[in-house]
């Protein structure tokens, strides 16, 4: 599951990324780098700029000013097509309230996002039945997510996002909408995703959690890093 | 109930579009509504309206001032038992030579009137005011005339000169001209007027015993003249009544449209609101308080729509009627025209409550759904639904993004059940009124194929004046003027038929085309004598069918006829047959009428003055350009276009809502890696799919319901259609219908697709 496992390279590059919404700015002159093969733990209080961060590395939007390179990529000079196209082949997302397409079952969910790159159905639904059996809900593959529990569609949303195999998993509070247990089983599937080199970004507010799949922690406040802190790996 | 306000406001400032939405809609629809029932109004019984809004009078008649004096009239007035009675007024008959003004010429009659108002024949004082001294005048003229004479002198020949002081109305043609009562002296009189009104005008013989009444204890032959309101109604109601049922159609129509759409639009606000129901209930509101949410949500744009619309469709009203009654006839219906007040009362009241019942049916679905699942409602498709569509749509070769799009109507029936109503509706609706129209349209093309109809006999002074030649000699003469080409006579004569006492006319016609433009509906035309054609009514109303011999009898004589045409006729007396016939039942009986068809580009005012100077006791009248085909074609596009508006608009705003409800999908679709473009044909596939359902279920539909209510609505008039009027689909314009239905919910999906796939996914993630 590991596209890049050079060690050392440097998969992310934000350097004086400032973010504006009308009067407030989310992003005030980040600058950061993120190397290959990293899980880097976001935290900071709410509103700080921590999703506006991952959108940047995401490109779902642009920075008012700095640059974002990833994979050697400028992220903010890509057109909307080109970003899509960049979102399908390098980024995979994971979010706090899932943002599954209600109108499709949990399988189609996942065989859609390896559609969209042109996969034969027969072909994306295969993958996404590996996948669903690697996290344990291929019995649930064929419900809609109205009826799946919130740790069964946020592991439905990590098998989308698994799918087309990311350089980069970006996971925005994905435990945020869960009870402790669904929780950890999620925790436990990102760290596992890791530990085979999957470089990964995660947002959280819980530093237990953060210790226990990171390697690196990076703190915001107000939108500008207020601290960087290199973790021991957990046992 | 103090958190409902602040909540509905927050909804409504949340929702703007819907709110925009659901105000365009309720304005465009009543709107229509106002126009549509106020066509109703106007198209129902037309002369009867007009006639009872001015108290015309059932009788006209005239004395000899001779014979019987004011008094006497105002006192057998008094006793007989007429309802209403005005006059008497003395009445003089003027000759004005055609040079001495440009305003009143002719045989004229001039009546001394006190005043315009009355008991009975108010006149419609439409410019200026009342003659109320001697030396001034009140033109009796249509109101679509212009008043630019006002101030203008006209000369008498006696000497007198009349200002013309103001312009009057009234249908029933009782004076050209009003002065002063004291300025008739001057005019010397020659009859005095009386005008009465009768309980019971229900028939010309009961008006005869009436009217004998009255004048049972006057000297004998005081009574010079008389005529009854009937033949004025006869004259007037012909075209109006003709066209009442397919103007009813589209009225009614547009009503039943209207009422639809808005109930779509508003149950539409209410379905994509439950989520958010959800959140109230979560929040600790009461099932009433959310349904007084979401009432109060959509009934404040809904309120503000009806009123702008009922507004705008009174504006709107007025010259649309006005053109709807143009035309020789309904130009003097225009009076009556106009939007009654119950029109605008139940715009007012019943828009407002068809929406707030509209959203009462959903409304109160969400007050039984429990908080957890009305959460979940908006975007929870039931598990196993819909999932063979989808799978099967997702096994095929087409781009993802296009079968992703057909299958997403299928996931959320409730939502995409409305959208397709509207398109059915939309399409449906369109349908049948290009269908009425065409009808209406072909309707009107029938029937006047001549350019002028020379009257033989000349009302002049209330006197007939009668030809000096002879008909043959008339007839030859007509046929000899430049530019006539085909030239039929035609006579009628009252006669019964055997076995019944009611009076029919029997109609004899002569010369070149006899068919005179009447339309066969069945059978064929009369080919010698002894055949006739009748009209769909007379034969219904005798119980005939085309084949029968029926017995014609006139005094002593008796015409054995066979029926062999029917004919596309309201007349229920009418019989027509040719001219040996005609004669043979009544001898010496001479034509009323020739029908003149004129050669192309020969001029029918030319030619109706060179047959004035022919004779005195013929009236040329020029059918002119048929002013009342104009106007049926002109009200049927209109009132089709109004309909596609408001269908069009349904749709569209249907439309743009149910994708604007996506918008969250949209982003999250965006965010795994599909391009804008992508997003585009999702979304437009996605309607494009219920518009192809929609106008494949819409058009028949809309034919269906034209092959309903068409034969029956002629049925209701005594008209059978021939198949040359109700033939009307074409495969062209089928297609065409079915391709705006579904190019007007592309384009609604189109226009808020790429609008939400411009939006950058954080903005429509953020804003869920
Ligand atoms: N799409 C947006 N439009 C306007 N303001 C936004 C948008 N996204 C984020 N913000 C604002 O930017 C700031 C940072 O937001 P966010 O990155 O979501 O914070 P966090 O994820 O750390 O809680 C907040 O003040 C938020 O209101
Ligand atoms: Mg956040």
């Amino acid at each position: 599951m590991v596209t890049d496992d050079s060690g050392g390279e440097t998969v992310v590059r934000l350097d004086g990324v400032r973010k504006e919404y009308g009067g407030t700015t989310a992003l005030d002159g980040v600058s950061l780098r993120i190397r290959a093969g990293e899980a880097v733990a976001v935290m900071g209080p709410s509103g700080c700029g921590k999703s506006t961060l991952l959108n940047m590395i995401s490109g779902l939007d642009r920075p008012t000013d700095g640059t974002v390179v990833v994979h050697g990529e400028d992220v903010g000079k890509l057109s909307e097509k080109g970003l899509a196209l960049y979102r399908r082949r390098r980024i995979g997302m994971i979010f706090q309230f899932f943002n599954l397409v209600d109108d499709l079952t949990a399988l189609d969910n996942v065989a859609l996002a390896a559609q969209l790159t042109g996969s034969p159905a027969r072909q994306a639904r295969r993958r996404a039945l590996e996948l669903f059996e690697e996290l344990g809900i291929a019995d649930r593959r064929n419900a809609y997510p109205a009826v799946l529990s919130g740790g069964e569609r946020q592991r439905v949303a990590v098998a989308r996002a698994l799918m087309n195999r990311p350089a980069l998993l970006l996971a925005d509070e994905p435990t945020g909408a869960l009870d402790s247990r669904a929780g950890e089983q999620v925790m436990d599937l990102l760290l596992d995703l890791n530990q085979i080199g999957q470089t990964l970004i995660l947002v959280t507010h819980d530093e237990h959690l953060a210790r226990r799949c990171a390697s690196r922690l990076v703190l915001l406040a107000d939108g500008r890093v207020a601290g960087e802190h290199t973790l021991e790996p957990s046992a | 109930m103090r958190a409902v306000w602040p909540a509905a406001r927050a909804a409504v400032r949340r929702r703007r579009l819907q709110t925009l939405v659901i105000w365009l809609v309720t304005l465009t629809s009543t709107g229509a509504i106002v126009v549509a029932l106020g066509l109703v109004d106007s198209a129902s019984a037309p002369f009867d309206r007009a006639f009872a809004k001015e108290h015309g009078p059932h009788v006209v008649a005239a004395f000899d001032p001779a014979k019987v004096s004011d008094a006497q009239l105002r006192q057998a007035a008094r006793r007989s038992g007429a309802e209403a009675a005005a006059g008497p007024f003395a009445q003089a008959a003027v000759d004005i030579p055609a040079d001495a003004n440009r305003e009143l010429t002719g045989a004229v009659t001039i009546v001394g009137r006190p005043g315009p108002g009355g008991p009975v024949d108010r006149v419609d004082l439409w410019a200026g005011r009342w003659a109320d001294r001697p030396g001034e005048v009140v033109l009796n003229r249509q109101p679509d005339w212009s008043a630019d004479a006002l101030g203008k002198r006209i000369r008498l020949p006696s000497g007198t000169v009349l200002t013309i002081v103001g312009y009057g109305y009234e249908m029933s043609r009782t004076a050209d001209a009003w002065v002063a009562p004291a300025q008739m002296a001057a005019l010397r009189p020659t009859a005095t007027q009386m005008l009465f009104r009768f309980t019971d005008a229900s028939s010309q013989s009961r008006l005869r015993a009436e009217l004998s009444t009255v004048t049972s204890e006057l000297p004998k032959d005081a009574l010079t003249a008389s005529q009854t309101y009937l033949t004025l109604k006869e004259q007037i109601g012909a075209t109006a009544r003709a066209y009442a049922q397919y103007l009813m159609a589209f009225g009614f129509l547009g009503v039943v449209v209207a009422v639809l759409i808005v109930a779509n639009v508003v149950s539409g606000a209410v379905i994509s609101g439950f989520r958010h129901i959800g959140i109230l209930k979560a929040l600790g509101f009461t099932p009433g308080q959310v349904v007084a949410v979401y009432l109060t949500m959509v009934s404040v744009p809904a309120v503000v729509g009806c009123a702008l619309g009922t507004l705008v469709g009174n504006v709107l009203a007025r010259p649309f009627l006005r053109f709807v009654f143009t035309g020789p006839d309904a130009g003097m219906l225009h009076r009556s025209v106009g939007i009654a007040p119950w029109v605008n009362a139940v715009a007012l009241l019943g828009m407002p409550a068809v929406c707030v019942a509209a959203a009462l049916v959903p409304a109160s679905r969400a007050h039984r759904l429990s908080a957890a699942r009305a959460i979940s409602a908006g975007t929870a498709p039931r598990a196993g639904r819909a999932l063979g569509l989808q799978r099967a749509l997702a096994g095929t070769r087409l781009p993802r993004s296009v079968s992703l799009g057909a299958g997403l109507p299928f996931a959320r029936p409730g939502r995409s059940g409305l959208t397709l109503a509207a398109v059915v509706l939309g399409v449906a609706t369109v349908t049948f009124a290009t269908g009425l129209a065409t009808t209406m349209t072909r309707f009107g093309e029938t029937g006047d194929d001549y350019d002028v109809t020379v009257y033989a006999g000349r009302v002049s002074h209330g006197r007939i004046v009668e030809p000096e030649h002879g008909d043959r000699r008339l007839d030859a003469m007509l046929r000899a003027l430049p530019g006539a080409s085909k030239v039929t006579a035609r006579g009628d004569v009252e006669a019964l038929i055997a076995g019944s006492v009611q009076p029919v006319m029997f109609e004899g016609r002569r010369g070149d085309l006899p068919r005179l433009g009447d339309v066969l509906t069945e059978g064929r035309w009369n080919h010698g004598s002894g055949e006739v054609v009748a009209s769909s009514a007379f034969l219904r109303r005798h119980g005939l069918r085309v084949g029968d011999r029926l017995v014609v009898a006139k005094g002593d004589r008796r015409e054995r006829v066979t029926v062999v045409g029917e004919t596309m006729e309201t007349d229920g007396r009418l019989l027509v047959g040719d001219w040996p016939t005609f004669t043979a039942l009544a001898p010496g009986e001479k034509p009323i009428s020739y029908h003149v068809k004129l050669r192309d580009g020969a001029d029918p005012a030319g030619y109706a003055r060179a047959a004035r100077a022919l004779d005195p006791g013929l009236d040329p009248v020029v059918n002119g350009p048929n002013s009342s085909v104009e106007t049926i074609i002109g009200s049927a596009t209109l009132l089709t276009v109004m309909l596609a508006v408001v269908a069009a608009l349904g749709v569209f705003n249907t439309v743009v809502l149910n994708t604007r409800d996506r918008r969250r999908d949209l982003g999250m679709l965006k965010s795994i890696g599909m391009t804008p473009r992508q997003v585009t044909v999702m979304t437009v596939t996605s309607m494009g799919v219920l518009g192809v359902i929609g106008s494949l279920l819409g058009v028949p539909l809309g034919i269906a319901g034209y092959d309903l209510v068409m034969p029956r609505m002629a049925n209701a008039v005594d008209i059978v259609l021939p198949s040359s009027l109700t033939d009307v689909w074409r495969a062209g314009v089928l297609t065409l219908l079915a391709l705006s239905g579904l190019a007007i919910a592309v384009l609604g999906a189109y226009l808020p697709a790429r609008g939400a796939a411009r939006l950058t996914v954080a903005e429509a993630l953020h804003n869920e």
